[in-house]
């Protein structure tokens, strides 16, 4: 296994080449010009050129590319353009309350799924069962900032239970006072993370219970709870669990509506906001940092399911 | 001499597609599902003589007024008519999800192929390509993309039909791959088949139903991330209708106007979950394994018949 996870560490680096070059001739190659952006109208050519200077942005393309790398590898990802502060600084800020939305997400999508795919498998083509799909299908085909609006309206216009913002903003004075602006928010991010489990632990539960030691337990005597949670949930939760890693890495990278409908400053209005402004440095550093989010959730769901499962070698 | 009868007795064989068109047919919710894309399809081809509005005109006296027999599914804060707006937005997200399958289409399959059928260096070289692209999160390229080429629905769907060609890819790939290996392809090779002939006849036939079922999800993700793009004000511009950008501008009217925001959350659920009964529908009816009802014709007995 150690082999395997060296061999997937060693492709990190191959991949996050390709994709920096990508978003490097990507940003580059476009249109706009992030220097006239920040000075504006009324500028001195000296001034321009000082700044064009500062980033860089007056060498070479290849050069620059090479220079960035290098940055990198010493652990520095640059200055922002816009907001005259280290990209480093802005990721410290940003990436923790994405991290904690995904984390508050994926804890509900898990809540919920669990109880639902078990009940739709144990009572597999009853009226449980139908809830369970209708429930699911709504969850795909709902766009997350509708739901969100659809929240806002019902919890917070109406019954006023749960703020609208308040993520990132201020000290909360107590532990709920923290917890309750991401109800909402991840409720609305959680949902399909909710379809694609709870679709997933029904399939997977079925077949478990379809299997000869699930009938042997049964047979022993055991107390049918026991047999469903221990010898079956137990099973079926080996995908489910690769899954939800699976899931959490991809959750950190779509929050970018849900953080515009709830006033979020998470990594997602960054990269909108760096994106218009065309905030080179902070494009590619974000865009980094979410691949390799990516890229290390699913070598750790790999590496999870050889350990759960111990007939998966890797 | 007599002409020798075929064996009256065994009724006729149906042909594989035949057999999966009854059981698509069969099946309820993939039915409506095609119905109500092809009325969405219908509202969006003659939106001219379909709305009853004008979706651009200002009426501001009409502003925010609530379902009527006037206005079906009452007007927007400049006063015009919500259900035009949709019959006309439907246009929109129905195009860009279309165009980005074609584009996905064009790209994603010769590139799974050849790397399926290739393999070695070409399939490492192109999945390596192909994983670099599954890293960035589809919405955020979306993001990524319009943000620098500026909002416009081209450039839409460039965004989107780039972020969805490595998911097709991979899974032709994934297909051809395991198609290449069947003795059927060994044993057309042996005949003295070309390589061109055996991709686009034989391997090209015999993947097609993985590449349409994917083709339904790739269609559903693309109206979804269109609506994002435009909520967030990267998509179509105002005052052109589109229903991610009404939903954005609703929700400044949430409490005094929910039909508002309503409106297009449902066109958008609809169009989604309809195609995905379809997608749902075909990947069962294009696989013999889960066929009900009728017996599954036994290529064995055809032969020892």
């Amino acid at each position: 296994m150690f082999a395997y996870v060296l061999r997937r560490l060693v492709q990190i680096p191959l991949v996050l080449v390709v994709v920096s070059l990508t978003i490097f001739i990507i940003v580059r190659a476009t249109p706009g010009d992030p220097v006239q952006i920040m000075l504006g109208m009324q500028t001195s050519p000296e001034a321009e050129a000082a700044l064009r200077k500062a980033f860089r942005l007056d060498r070479p393309v290849a050069e620059q590319y090479v220079l960035w790398v290098f940055d990198i590898l010493r652990g520095d990802l640059g200055n922002s353009i816009r907001l005259n502060q280290p990209v480093a600084d802005l990721l410290m800020e940003r990436f923790p309350i994405s991290l904690k939305l995904a984390l508050a997400s994926i804890a509900f999508a898990i809540a919920v799924s669990i109880p639902l795919g078990v009940a739709a498998a144990l009572w597999r083509n009853s009226w449980v069962d139908y809830l369970c799909t209708g429930f699911t299908l709504v969850s795909f085909s709902v766009p997350n900032f509708a739901l969100a609006l659809i929240l806002i309206f019902v919890f917070s216009i109406q019954l006023e239970w749960f703020p609208i913002t308040g993520i990132g903003s201020g000290s909360p004075a107590s532990w709920r006072e923290a917890a309750m602006p991401y109800v909402l928010p991840s409720i609305s991010l959680g949902i399909l993370q909710v379809a694609v489990l709870t679709r997933l632990l029904r399939s997977s539960m079925i077949d478990v219970l379809s299997q000869d030691y699930i009938r042997t337990a049964h047979a022993k005597g055991l107390l049918p709870v026991t047999v469903i949670v221990i010898h079956g949930l137990r099973n079926a939760l080996i995908p489910f669990v690769t899954m939800v890693v699976i899931q959490f890495g991809f959750l950190v990278g779509i929050q970018v509506t849900i953080e515009y409908v709830f006033a979020i400053p998470g990594m997602g209005s960054a990269m909108l906001s760096a994106v218009v402004n065309r905030d080179f440095p902070v494009i590619q550093g974000f865009t980094l940092v979410i691949a390799m989010f990516f890229l290390l959730a699913n070598i750790f769901a790999d590496v999870m399911y050889s350990i759960l499962d111990p007939r998966i070698r890797l | 001499m007599t002409v020798v009868a075929p064996d009256a007795a065994e009724p006729p064989a149906l042909s594989g597609m035949t057999m999966a068109m009854r059981q698509f047919v069969g099946n309820r919710a993939a039915v409506s599902g095609i119905a109500v894309m092809l009325a969405m399809c219908a509202a969006a081809a003659f939106a001219p003589w379909l709305a009853p509005y004008d979706p651009t005109v200002i009426d501001l006296p009409a502003k925010l007024s609530p379902p009527s027999l006037a206005y079906p599914l009452g007007t927007d804060h400049f006063g015009r008519d919500v259900l035009s707006r949709l019959i006309w937005g439907a246009r929109v997200s129905l195009m860009v999800g279309l165009i980005v399958v074609v584009f996905a289409l064009a790209f994603g399959v010769p590139i799974g192929l050849a790397a399926g059928y290739l393999a070695g260096r070409v399939d490492n070289l192109l999945m390596r390509l192909m994983d670099a692209f599954l890293t960035f999160p589809p919405l955020l390229l979306g993001v990524a993309i319009v943000g620098l080429l500026g909002p416009d629905i081209h450039n839409v769907v460039i965004a989107l039909g780039i972020a969805q060609v490595p998911v097709l890819g991979r899974i032709v790939r994934g297909s051809t791959m395991a198609v290449t290996n069947e003795t059927y392809i060994l044993a057309t090779r042996a005949l003295g088949a070309g390589s061109t002939r055996i991709v686009t006849r034989h391997v090209l036939r015999n993947i097609l139903s993985p590449i349409v079922v994917q083709l339904t999800i790739v269609f559903s993700a693309a109206v979804i991330a269109e609506a994002s793009l435009s909520f967030l004000g990267l998509g179509t511009q105002p005052p052109q209708p589109s229903w991610g950008r009404d939903l954005s501008e609703a929700r400044r009217y949430m409490a005094e106007a929910p039909w508002l925001f309503l409106a297009p959350t449902f066109a958008i659920m609809l169009c989604v979950m309809s195609i995905n009964f379809v997608g749902d529908g075909l990947r069962d009816a294009l696989d013999p394994r889960s066929w009900r009802g009728q017996p599954v014709a036994d290529p064995a007995r055809g032969q020892g018949a």
